[in-house]
């Protein structure tokens, strides 16, 4: 049997997609058209951030702000912050929808009425998560290495394409919580509330911990601290972190196959 | 392994509000099913169980000798199954709806698809979401039969088809059932259970009132008749006539309400000149009463 429901679910999501890779690619592609400019009044912008307070710019920027080297660059200007709202956004909206919207709309019932099997449908969803927001990665990347060609900056590719794919795995990580949410309690509301508070937990421990004393020891708590703590734009994908990251979204995945297969449906 | 259908002792509650309580039922193969009951009496929750959609809380459920939990998928790729309220991907026009669902039954023959759509006269080729409530139903109908399922299991399928497509969907069932089909549909509506069905169940408050024979229902089925004579007529005439009860005469209308076979009645006005006799369809609460006014007497 071919995968329905995962080629389904992709159509029925292609717009939206379409969507979020034109702003991705708007978003992208506005900050490489500001970099030379501010590549080249980098010191004074510099010394009017570091007259900031360490908290505001930590919360946004991480903690060093370099704008003087392109990787500095995207890394206070997409990676920290950007980045892995849009993809959170994108991949959460995907995911809290995936079974607990089918379950809404009514069209759960036909679909589990066939012999296509709970887990199954699962799955296929996931699968459609992982695809949707690997495209929307491979968007942001294409614009960024044109970006990076165009204003003629040297940068790593490599690495480049590492730090990429860590935020597209942060993207589906969230997603997949998620999905296991929806699969639990067949709303979409709770799913997308769920994981968007853990979202924003994780994102603030993770910005907020190395300035608050007591918060550090609970940083390794945060998904966000495997995806960019070990600064993959610099030094390369972190195996470890990544493999962190890939068997927290197993286990989200395990949860929603389980609870799914248990659960009661609702009319 | 005539047994299509065996059902014992479910029950399923649900925090609050009720459920279905200790059911007991079999349905054998080639038989047309009726599940009938006022709205909330359990007639979707017993479906949902069926389709492994809930959990029984009590009670075994099989069905081609199956047990539906542990070999849900196998029984599920022998059932067609319309829900009571369809709703579809609104996106998709009928035949690309159609063909998903075809694909998730591992193919069916799209010439019995088409066929299906022309009896019914649904336009496979418009959007769903652009379509009314009863073509929605119609599409929900065609996934129901087109794979030509063993058991056939419908929610409530006429509610929203015109009256044509009434006749259509009859002429539907009986043609599966001459073909072996066995068909459970659920029905608030005894006319349209009387017409179809070979049993029907009653179903009140979550618990299965009787099983029978369409054709003892009937007999016992309380009809409120009313006729309009020319002139005034006797009240004696009408005191005694077998199954009749509840005469009320006034300003040359008899109203009265009769159990059973209406020939004793008929028998009594033909002398005199009737201008007009309408009979009211049984509605469902009557339908009960005669059942527990008939239970009564089978007890005595």
């Amino acid at each position: 049997m071919l995968c329905n429901v995962l080629w389904r679910t992709l159509q029925d999501r292609r717009r939206s997609l379409l969507a979020w890779g034109l702003g991705i690619t708007a978003l992208t592609s506005l900050m490489m058209v500001f970099y030379p400019s501010i590549r080249d009044a980098g010191h004074i912008i510099e010394e009017y951030i570091e007259a900031m307070p360490e908290e505001l710019m930590g919360l946004f920027g991480g903690q060093s702000v370099d704008y003087s080297s392109i990787e500095g660059f995207l890394n206070t200007e997409l990676f920290f912050f950007m980045a892995p709202l849009l993809f959170l956004i994108f991949a959460i909206g995907f995911g809290s929808s995936a079974i607990a919207g089918e379950e809404e709309q009514g069209t759960l019932d036909l679909l589990l009425s066939t012999p296509l099997p709970r887990w199954r449908a699962v799955l296929e969803k996931f699968g459609a998560l992982i695809i949707s927001v690997f495209v929307l990665g491979f968007v942001f990347w294409t614009i960024l290495v044109l970006g990076i060609l165009a204003v003629d900056a040297d940068i790593n590719l490599g690495r480049l394409t590492g730090a990429v794919f860590s935020v597209t795995v942060l993207g589906i990580t969230y997603g997949t919580l998620a999905l296991a949410v929806g699969c639990a309690r067949g709303k979409r509301a709770q799913g997308l509330a769920v994981a968007s508070v853990f979202g924003i937990y994780g994102y603030l421990l993770n910005a907020l911990a190395p300035m608050i004393d007591w918060l550090e020891p609970f940083r390794i708590l945060s998904p966000f601290y495997y995806f960019i703590s070990a600064d993959p734009l610099i030094n390369g994908l972190n195996l470890f972190h990544t493999v962190v990251l890939l068997g927290l979204t197993i286990v989200f995945l395990t949860i929603a196959v389980t609870v799914f297969e248990r659960r009661d449906l609702a009319v | 392994m005539d047994e299509v259908l065996n059902i014992q002792g479910l029950t399923k509650s649900y925090g609050k509000s009720r459920g279905v309580i200790d059911l007991n039922l079999t349905v054998e193969r080639g038989e047309v099913f009726g599940y009938l009951g006022p709205n909330g009496a359990g007639k979707t929750t017993t479906i949902r169980v069926l389709l492994n959609f809930i959990r029984p809380t009590h009670g075994q459920v099989t069905i081609f000798g199956m047990n539906i939990r542990q070999k849900s998928r196998q029984v599920r790729k022998n059932i067609g199954y319309l829900p009571g309220e369809v709703r579809l991907y609104e996106k998709l026009t009928g035949a690309e709806f159609l063909q998903y669902v075809g694909h998730l039954r591992n193919g069916v023959n799209w010439q019995y698809v088409e066929e299906l759509a022309e009896r019914l006269q649904c336009n496979l080729s418009r959007r769903i979401r652009s379509l009314s409530h009863g073509n929605k139903k119609k599409l929900g109908l065609i996934q129901a039969f087109m794979h030509k399922p063993e058991l056939i299991i419908l929610d409530e399928p006429t509610a929203g088809l015109d009256p044509l497509m009434q006749q259509e969907f009859y002429r539907l069932i009986n043609e599966s059932k001459a073909s072996g089909c066995t068909v459970l549909l659920s029905s608030h509506n005894m006319p349209e259970v009387e017409r179809v069905c070979d049993r029907v169940g009653l179903i009140r408050e979550g618990r299965l009132i009787t099983v029978e024979n369409i054709d003892d229902l009937k007999t016992r089925a309380l009809r409120q008749i009313e006729i309009y004579f020319a002139a005034s007529v006797p009240r004696e005439s009408f005191s005694g006539i077998p199954g009749v009860r509840n005469v009320i005469l006034e300003n040359n209308v008899l109203r009265c309400t009769v159990t059973g076979t209406l020939d004793p009645l008929i028998k009594t006005i033909a002398q005199y000149e009737v201008v007009n006799l309408i009979s009211h369809e049984p509605n469902l609460e009557e339908i009960f009463l005669s059942y527990y006014s008939g239970g009564e007497n089978h007890a005595v």
